[in-house]
């Protein structure tokens, strides 16, 4: 995938994985698996999780261990068990400002490949369509747009 | 008082990361960049390569000014332009950081995977074990 001429700089991370493509795209959008191994914290980890899995639906993840507490949450963008799954990510990790997080798994006999593409906003994969009730994403294109007008 | 501190200092952080990512947009700028890289050089040397004016080059350069990311500095009559490293190593921090991230949680994932799967084979034996 080369988007290298539109988009600022993406993190991706490729994986083969020993499980099938259902079962892992139901780890990343059921509360109660992603509640066990979503959250960065080490040891004993109250973790909530709640997500409203559909277009523009929102999920959010509560972590917290003994004083240190994290928060993120983000929008989904396209759900397409068990190919594909985008949403917004925005936390601390992110400067609190939000990213766009797309799954692509792609099963190989019994197992699957997972590739995840972290990209910061604005991007043109935003501009090509899911743009409907977003509110962060409007913005950040506001800007982009209103600096390119400098131009 | 140190909080609210903090927090600007995180949202001013914030506003100079989206304008080097929005300056890192645009095709012309990146090869401006890749240019600087390389070396200081002026003006007119880093507008020659390109298929556009040079009123067009300085309205990219501009941009890339105001990002933080190039600086300019005069000798005599000539302008010249440099890199500064300090907000490509910021976007890079932030790459980094996040490939690492997602490394440990995959790692995490795959362990619950094998979690699962050996929970789900001794529930299996149970239920043999059961009708027994």
């Amino acid at each position: 995938m080369d988007r290298g001429d539109t988009t600022g700089p993406i993190v991706q991370v490729r994986r083969r994985v020993k499980a099938s493509a259902e079962q892992i795209f139901d780890l990343w959008t059921k509360p109660e698996l992603m509640v066990r191994w979503m959250s960065p914290f080490p040891g004993a980890v109250d973790c909530k999780a709640s997500c409203d899995l559909r277009p523009g639906g929102a999920f959010s993840l509560a972590m917290s261990s003994g004083e240190s507490r994290r928060e993120v949450s983000g929008t989904y963008v396209q759900i397409d068990r068990p190919h594909k799954l985008v949403f917004t990510w925005i936390g601390p990790l992110t400067n609190n400002v939000n990213t766009l997080v797309t799954v692509e798994l792609t099963p190989r006999g019994d197992e699957t490949d997972l590739v995840l593409t972290h990209e910061r906003l604005p991007t043109p994969a935003i501009v090509e369509g899911h743009t409907r009730g977003w509110g962060h994403i409007l913005d950040h294109l506001a800007e982009a747009v209103s600096q390119d007008s400098s131009l | 008082m140190l909080e609210i501190e903090a927090r600007k200092e995180a949202a001013s952080r914030t506003a100079r990361l989206d304008a080097v990512f929005a300056a890192l947009a645009d095709p012309t700028r990146r090869a401006i960049i890749e240019r600087l890289s390389r070396s200081e050089a002026r003006v007119t040397e880093i507008a020659e390569p390109f298929p556009m004016s040079l009123n067009a080059v300085s309205k990219h350069i501009r941009v890339l000014e105001a990002s933080g990311m190039v600086e300019r500095h005069r000798k005599g009559r000539d302008h010249i332009l440099s890199i500064n490293t300090h907000w490509l190593d910021e976007v890079d921090g932030w790459t980094v950081r996040m490939r690492r991230y997602w490394g440990e949680r995959l790692d995490a994932m795959e362990r619950l995977l094998r979690e699962l799967k050996k929970d789900h084979k001794s529930r299996r034996k149970d239920r043999k074990r059961g009708s027994r």
